[in-house]
């Protein structure tokens, strides 16, 4: 069975009737897997197994009459960042290779608790770093619409699975834009929630300042219900907020008649692909006729974020990534004269070349005399940043501009220039540095079939009205499954 | 600003990366193209603006009470093992 014209809830309903059971679900994703996943390669590792025997221990609580979870029988991929207890977790690097986890991330436990199916481990770019997922250590995914386009990434196998019918949902983690731009690039859903709002305990930190976890979906009823699952405080993250969580999926259907959406102008700049730019425009007024008003803003600091972007996030990828030793985790390359020269030899031998380049970017961003000329000063740009947003939302509810300049690109078409890979993040990385939840929801397809993605922005915590704002798009739109 | 092939050795070093001498000069010009990119934040008068290293949301700062909480988490990692096989890191001169 291929999971693409079905929804979460609607899969719940027909096991909750008996008119299917999780045992055949299960089995018939695995079949789907071996049939499409050897073309668009979303997962790094599967696991059947233990699929199943949860399978069977939830088609006997159902068969008992026993009141069900929510996610029951959900069939879900994890990116492969995200630990989960007895499987592989490599972060799609070598470094970590044959690491098995030997714990469970906050986020896929409350998934699992309420009854979601982890099918397999998704494929990533190497340590969360890249745009496309070809900076995977193991192999490309491609994009489902078409084979020859990246799909996007750091989550691109996430995003994938979801968009090839071989997952109903998956979690992804954005950093600065990780969960938006394969979304948008596979024509899914991806929510990247207010930091804070989601637990990170047992996500491999990248960007620890900004990394988020996010659901990737076919539908905003499912990313809504995915993350009133996973949100919430959690005592093993004390970067957790314990706001209250809202609930997402009743509020869905709040009207939205006179909300004020604001459209920055520095997203219409000149990269901006034209297709992109109609169908965002034909948006807009689809929200017109939903009696939202338009107004214009102005975000002004938009055009230095690629640069403070990329002075944080490295600075903290440096240091994160200084664990990855061959002594604490995964394999080893021997050193024969000295326990240094074994640092060295396996980090340069297992680590990809563009983590190679951001750590050495990173610290040299860190390394003495250069501090304040470039770390410290792009945390203050950030700073303006965060005000932009604030200044904004005092006049707008919700931001609505596209999440990427062009669709999907082809494989292998900016990967000799990591610096026009970084200039196609420019409109998913203001948010993360200023905290911000953010969603990408499909708006139609190009003229070569492929999907572009509006990306929607609310205040800190206000997910409730971001995705009842993008769930009215996407019923009037059309673009329900 | 030129980020050299020394340069290049030097931040390596620090980050405990070897880079082959092969890579060294494409390293060092790709790395020039982003630092010079950056550079763009010089164009921001930055006088009297705080920096902001996390935004930090709602983030209870309270000291909690010392007390034991369920946990399946790593705590078991050390459970099941009792020691840790590491390479030689003290030898004979």
């Amino acid at each position: 069975m291929n999971l693409k014209n079905i929804t979460a809830d609607k899969l719940v309903a027909l096991y909750q009737n008996r008119d299917l059971s999780v045992t055949e679900v299960i089995k018939s994703v695995y079949e789907e897997i071996d049939r499409v996943d050897k073309d668009v390669r979303a997962f790094l590792s599967i696991c059947p197994e233990r699929a199943l025997d949860e399978a069977r221990r939830l088609d006997a609580k159902i068969a008992a009459g026993e009141p069900i979870e929510p996610m029951t029988g959900v069939p879900v991929a994890i990116k492969d960042n995200m630990s989960v207890r007895d499987l592989p977790t490599t972060c799609a690097s070598r470094v970590l290779e044959g690491y098995v986890a030997a714990y469970t991330a906050t986020a896929v436990e409350r998934l699992r608790s309420a009854g979601a199916i982890i099918v397999g481990k998704a494929n990533c770019d190497e340590f969360a770093m890249g745009s496309t997922t070809e900076n995977s250590g193991f192999f490309v995914t491609r994009n489902p619409h078409n084979l020859d386009r990246v799909p996007g990434g750091s989550s691109g196998g996430s995003a994938a699975s979801v968009a090839s019918g071989t997952s109903l949902i998956a979690l992804g983690s954005d950093t600065g834009g990780s969960v938006r731009t394969p979304a948008a690039f596979c024509g899914v859903v991806g929510l990247k929630p207010t930091y804070g709002r989601v637990s990170r305990y047992g996500l491999v930190a990248f960007g620890s300042s900004l990394d988020q976890i996010g659901p990737l979906s076919k539908s905003v009823r499912e990313a809504a219900q995915t993350l009133e699952i996973i949100a919430g405080f959690d005592h093993f993250d004390s970067t957790s907020a314990d706001t209250g969580v809202d609930q997402y999926v009743r509020d869905l259907e709040r009207p939205i008649k006179g909300t004020r959406i604001g459209v920055p102008k520095e997203y219409f700049i000149g990269g901006l692909d034209p297709e992109v730019k109609a169908k965002i425009e034909a948006g807009m007024r689809i929200y017109e006729s939903l009696g939202c008003e338009m107004h214009e803003i102005s975000l002004p600091h938009t055009e230095y974020a690629v640069a403070t972007y990329y002075l944080i996030a490295t600075a903290e990828a440096s240091s994160n990534l200084a664990r990855y030793d061959g002594v604490r985790y995964g394999p080893r390359e021997a050193g024969n004269s000295s326990l240094q020269e074994m640092y060295r030899r396996t980090r340069h031998n297992r680590f990809g070349d563009e983590v190679k380049r951001r750590i050495i970017l990173g610290t040299y961003a860190l390394s003495a005399g250069y501090y304040d000329a470039y770390y410290l000063k792009a945390l203050k740009v950030r700073t303006l940043m965060l005000r932009d947003f604030k200044q904004a939302f005092e006049k707008v509810d919700v931001i609505l501009a596209p999440t990427s300049p062009t669709v999907a690109f082809r494989i292998g078409e900016k990967t000799g220039d990591p610096l026009s890979m970084y200039l196609s993040d420019i409109f998913t990385i203001t948010q993360p540095l200023a905290g911000v939840p953010a969603i990408s929801i499909p708006c139609g397809k190009n003229s070569e079939n492929m999907p572009v993605g509006m990306q929607l922005m609310a205040n800190h915590f206000q997910e409730s009205q971001l995705l009842s704002v993008a769930h009215h798009f996407e019923k009037a739109g059309g673009f329900t499954v | 600003m030129r980020i050299s092939e020394k340069d290049v050795e030097y931040v390596a070093k620090l980050a405990m990366l070897e880079v082959a001498d092969s890579e060294k000069k494409a390293l060092a010009e790709q790395l020039s193209r982003i630092v010079e990119y950056v550079e763009k934040l010089n164009e921001l008068d930055l006088s009297g603006i705080d920096p902001t290293p996390q935004v930090v949301t709602s983030v209870k700062h309270a000291v909690r009470d010392d007390r034991v909480a369920p946990r399946t988490g790593s705590s078991e990692a050390g459970r099941t093992v009792k020691l840790f096989k590491v390479p030689r890191v003290i030898t004979e001169r």
